[in-house]
């Protein structure tokens, strides 16, 4: 299983998460898809990632919205890709249209043919668990105009992701109180850090910090 | 009923002079210059009628077009968006106002002399096939009267109202042979009156299109008053249409027919669109004509191409004569190439998309006489025209544009487009001929009434191939073929039965030969300016996504859309319908050139639950007329 989980922030931020994302392809010329959390403006988003990765030498791009109605032949051809990248925004937004349309058993797939997936913020959190963490801190939270209940998420990973993390009292306050009710570690990292997974192997880019059972632990980085 | 045809009244009421400039607003000098002073008033006074006018009390700002108030320097540019109480009484002051007609005069109505204006404003007199009269001797602004111009930064713009009472040149008025009084139940587009939503269809529709680089009038300002009733301002560089010109020719009157002329050639000169015109005088009226055929033609082609409907016709109403949208009341926009639908407008059936280029061409043959009129003082039948020059080079222009557009559409930028009309013409057409095969495909079920009309469902998207072509020849590479079946997947609209997917052999080869030519387009731009195919694929599937958008405005959506605004409780104030409007428009504006913010893929949309309703809209009615 190849994941890679980014916080957010600029393209010079993420340099080092994004060729690492590449390099877990395997692929010389990478087929990579982007998945915007939702379609509205995702043309500006798809142009922007493809600057992103351009840098790279990628030239084979393919932008796929679930939020609006698509084709067999252009799903087949997003889950035929080596790179899937699932954007950022609404976190309810976009798990509520992910499950729509039955996103995750096809991720499931992609990944067990050794797929590199890839979410940036809400893109990463929907890999949880659930997306709890989309609902704090009171302060820099997703809406939920939806109502939304169920929010389960695709569980490919057993810890929780809280992107944007500064590392303040008022971050801390909430998370730790979170983390006293949750069974699972929460992993925070700052823009420009995430998490990525090879198989067996968890790897921490930028400084992280785990919150478990009411206390705050801060991991040491692969790049600090 | 006595024809006066100078003047609307007969008799002017007595009129004290408007409030001195306070302080109160002085802060909108510009608004003082929207008078009712207009040039053509005296360059062409047969053209017009002219009105006394008077306040309209009762009315509220419902709708204030600030940023195309600073374009043309009604208000700073550094004005902040905030509707206060001095813009709102200057807005009010200015276009709140209701003309004094023949009823009124007739039965000697007496009006505070504290409300009426001192200075007349004109309705303007024009050829409309409506009116019993062919020849425009009673036709024109029914319920419009014209504010005035202003000028800023050496572009005049005219300023003109709709819903400001009942003219003697309504069809009602001329067809009953009686004067109305302006608001008179009895009738509904003779009374004078309009409504609020018509100059909130107008408004976002004209926003779209002119953020989409379309030539309209656009709404300056909505008051609104009880009842729904409205007063719909609209602003545009030159508001005069072909058929300002036509009931002239008509009429036979050359004097009246060349000062128009004149005045509308002076205007575009001084205005800066024209430039470098001969210097011999009757040679400007053949710049004049090739203007017009370049207008006509690329107007034309448009249309067809972003699939405009606009009830073009003999009498050049409901077009401006750049080539702008007038008139938003018959004009829509169909998400796919309905080329069968036919607007029902009781007595006659309007005329169909793919028609109206030839009703383009028939108005510049009429220019092409108009000008041989005015050359030679003698007057030829319009028949003598059929083969003129002008028609063979509009025929040219036409699928110039028509190739240009195609070329737009693929999402090449304009330097490989250009080099690609130079070089490879016959390629071009060749894959318009394709492309045009599959836009034109018609459901099997045949003709079906829809509410307001009639229509033949087109049943292809182009847009979501157009989209999705190159992102599967990126992903698959340049060598591969798309399957017909997956072609079709793609292609297929929400109006596509399963019988009209059906396969056959000349449907199989098109979608072959659409590959094989869309690719070729690709390869000779790679070869032309030294890029790899791929890198031009890339480029044109990021240009693509946004030019051909999945969901892009129809005329039934707009309808939806004005109706939930309408609704709306509690109501939306001005400021917030110019928010709303400019998110709506930014998500509606196609152009990939467009300066766009940096992203980091994850830009918590802005929208408001409004607009984000409104947006569900334009993606239901998406294939929709």
């Amino acid at each position: 299983m190849k994941l890679v989980l980014y916080s957010g922030g600029s393209e010079e931020e993420n340099f080092f998460l994004n060729q690492k994302a590449l390099e877990l392809t395997e692929v010389k010329s990478p087929k990579i898809t982007l998945i915007p959390s939702s379609s509205y403006d995702a043309e500006d988003d798809y142009r922007f990632f493809v600057e992103e990765f351009s840098m790279f030498g990628v030239q084979r791009f393919m932008l796929f919205c679930v939020d609006i109605p698509y084709t067999k032949t252009v799903l087949h051809e997003a889950l035929n890709s080596d790179l899937i990248f699932l954007g950022g925004g609404n976190t309810f937004y976009f798990l509520k249209h992910l499950k729509k349309a039955g996103m995750f058993k096809h991720f499931t797939k992609f990944l067990e043919r050794g797929g590199v997936l890839c979410g940036l913020s809400a893109g990463a959190i929907v890999l949880t668990p659930h997306v709890h963490t989309a609902s704090f801190p009171h302060f820099d939270r997703d809406e939920n105009p939806w109502d939304m209940k169920n929010l389960s998420a695709m569980r490919v990973v057993n810890f929780e992701f809280f992107p944007h993390y500064k590392n303040s009292k008022r971050y801390d306050a909430e998370l730790l109180h979170h983390s006293k009710k949750s069974k699972l570690p929460l992993y925070a990292c700052a823009d420009g850090g995430g998490i990525v997974i090879e198989g067996e192997q968890i790897t921490f880019i930028g400084k992280t910090h785990q919150f478990y059972q009411g206390k705050k632990l801060t991991v040491s980085s692969y790049l600090a | 009923m006595s024809e006066n045809k100078s003047m609307g009244n007969t008799k002017l009421k007595e009129s004290r002079p408007l409030k001195e400039i306070t302080k109160d607003n002085f802060d909108y000098p510009k608004f003082r210059e929207i008078d009712g002073s207009h040039p053509l008033k005296k360059m062409v006074p047969e053209a017009v009628v002219e009105y006394q006018v008077r306040t309209r009390h009762g009315g509220q700002v419902a709708f204030f077009n600030f940023e195309l108030a600073k374009e043309i320097g009604l208000i700073t540019e550094t004005h902040s968006h905030d509707l206060t109480k001095e813009l709102k009484d200057e807005i009010l002051n200015t276009f709140s106002l209701v003309i004094i007609n023949e009823f009124d005069q007739m039965n000697n109505f007496n009006f505070p002399k504290e409300d009426i204006r001192p200075n007349t404003y004109m309705a303007t007199r024009y050829l409309q096939l409506q009116h019993p009269c062919k020849k425009g001797t009673t036709s024109g602004d029914g319920r419009s009267i014209w504010n005035g111009q202003i000028t800023n930064k050496g572009k005049s713009y005219d300023v003109s109202s709709c819903g400001t009472g009942a003219t003697k040149l309504s069809p009602a008025c001329n067809i009953n042979k009686k004067f109305y009084q302006t608001g008179d139940p009895t009738v509904s587009y003779g009374c004078g009156y309009s409504e609020k939503d018509e100059g909130l269809s107008s408004l976002f529709f004209s926003e779209v299109l002119a953020k989409n680089g379309l030539e309209t009038e656009r709404v300056l300002a909505i008051i609104e008053f009880s009842k729904g009733l409205a007063i719909n301002v609209r602003v545009h560089s030159n508001l005069l249409r072909p058929s300002h010109m036509f009931n002239h020719l008509k009429q036979n009157n050359l004097p009246t027919l060349k000062r128009m002329v004149d005045y509308y050639i002076d205007r575009q000169v001084k205005n800066k669109v024209w430039k470098n015109l001969p210097s011999d005088p009757l040679s400007v009226y053949d710049y004049f004509l090739m203007r017009i055929v370049e207008t006509f033609a690329q107007m034309s082609a448009s249309f067809e191409d972003h699939y405009i409907f606009c009830w073009l016709d003999w009498d050049g109403d409901n077009i401006l004569m750049d080539g702008g949208i007038i008139d938003y009341g018959s004009v829509r926009q169909f998400g796919l190439y309905h080329h069968e639908y036919r607007y029902d407008d009781v007595q006659r059936w309007s005329t169909s998309i793919k028609e109206q280029k030839l009703k383009a061409r028939y108005i510049v043959q009429t220019f092409a006489q108009i000008v041989d009129y005015i050359k030679n003082e003698k007057k030829k039948s319009i028949d003598d025209f059929k083969n003129h020059h002008a028609l063979q080079l509009f025929d040219k222009r036409f699928f110039d544009f028509k190739n240009q557009n195609i070329l737009t559409k693929i999402g090449f930028n304009g330097k490989i487009a250009n080099s690609l009309l130079e070089n490879h013409r016959k390629e071009v057409e060749e894959f318009r001929n394709d492309f045009t095969y599959f836009e034109m495909a018609k459901s099997v079920k045949g003709p079906q009434k829809v509410p307001d009309g009639i229509n033949w469902n087109a049943i292809f998207c182009m847009r979501d191939i157009m989209r999705e072509l190159p992102q599967l020849f990126l992903s698959r590479g340049m060598s591969s073929t798309i399957k017909n079946s997956e072609f079709l997947d793609i292609i297929k609209s929400s109006y596509a039965t399963k019988a009209d997917l059906k396969r056959s052999l000349r449907r199989d080869l098109k979608i072959k030969s659409f590959q094989k030519n869309y690719l070729k387009l690709i390869n000779l731009a790679s070869k032309r300016f030294k890029e790899t195919p791929e890198k031009i694929l890339l480029n044109v599937s990021m240009r693509s996504s946004i030019i051909n958008k999945y969901d892009r405005v129809t005329g039934d959506s707009i309808t939806t859309i004005v109706g939930k605004v309408m609704s709306r409780k509690p109501k939306l104030t001005a400021e917030e319908i110019s928010i709303i409007l400019k998110e709506f428009t930014e998500y509606q504006n196609l152009n990939p050139d467009k300066e766009r913010k940096p992203s980091n893929f994850e830009t918590e949309k802005e929208q408001s639950h409004l607009v984000k309703g409104m947006l569900q809209i334009v993606r239901e009615y998406r294939d929709g007329i």
